[in-house]
């Protein structure tokens, strides 16, 4: 794990909802600002899933979304993993028994990491990204 | 000689050697801009196709832009001289001989009065 020697790359991040509330969207916008800045360790949000290390989801994944955010996994360069950001991505939620769910995201996406809250602090989802960037290293390690 | 010799055209310079030195450079070029792109793209699968929102990316000519598209203000402009015409042009030939006659009668009316 070589976390605390030398962030060896950027850890580029594309963020998907697939149906969420928009808190926790609201909250990953939070967890960008100067406050927290994570782009000083190569953290950062980006436009195409296709620039990314990460893919952040939120969001309970509805009927419309799910063959939409298994493309946009699809499209992610590999190695890649997958973080479920939100109660509503771990289990529903409250929407948990609407009939318009293919979610929670476990069942459509293989995720990596669970940051859980409604919604989760900005500090959670960075302690989850930087989870998500030791998993990262020991996947490139093993390619 | 010849080869090194740049020749003189009149209207420019051209010399072999300049232009695969050129080339060959470009090449050097194009060569680190590709080592450089992503080693683990996979060729024929979805990292292949463009990113559209999740969306599937549509038939090529489903996306293209049609010839149409390029005169459409021209179109959009003279809307109410179209919205005029079109109607009149039935496509039936005895019509278009009716229109003729009797544009031409009025214009010898009008030439007869005015001249």
């Amino acid at each position: 794990m070589k976390l605390t020697k030398s962030f060896n790359r950027s850890l580029w991040v594309f963020h998907l909802n697939t149906g969420s509330c928009n808190g926790c969207d609201i909250e990953i916008v939070a967890a960008i600002t100067p406050r927290y800045d994570p782009e000083r360790f190569g953290i950062k949000l980006v436009g195409s899933p296709k620039h990314a290390d990460v893919l952040l989801v939120t969001g309970p994944v509805t009927r419309k979304m799910a063959a939409r955010a298994r493309r946009v996994y699809e499209q992610v360069p590999d190695p890649k993993l997958v973080m479920c950001i939100g109660t509503c991505g771990q289990s529903g939620g409250v929407f948990y028994d609407s009939y318009n769910l293919d979610g929670p995201i476990d069942q459509v996406l293989p995720v990596d990491v669970y940051v859980p809250g409604c919604p989760p602090r900005p500090e959670a989802i960075i302690f989850g990204v930087v989870k998500a960037q030791e998993k990262l290293e020991r996947l490139e390690a093993a390619q | 000689m010849g080869l090194i010799t740049p020749l003189l055209t009149g209207y420019g310079v051209w010399n072999p050697v300049a232009w695969l030195a050129a080339f060959l450079g470009a090449a050097i070029i194009v060569y680190l801009i590709w080592r450089a792109g992503e080693s683990s793209y996979k060729k024929g699968t979805e990292q292949g196709r463009p990113y559209l929102s999740g969306n599937a990316e549509p038939d090529k000519g489903a996306v293209h832009i049609r010839a149409s598209n390029l005169y459409w203000g021209y179109l959009q402009a003279l809307k109410p001289y179209y919205d005029a015409v079109v109607p009149v042009h039935t496509g039936v030939l005895t019509d278009y001989m009716i229109w003729f006659v009797a544009v031409t009668a009025l214009l010898l009316v009008i030439i007869g009065v005015l001249i």
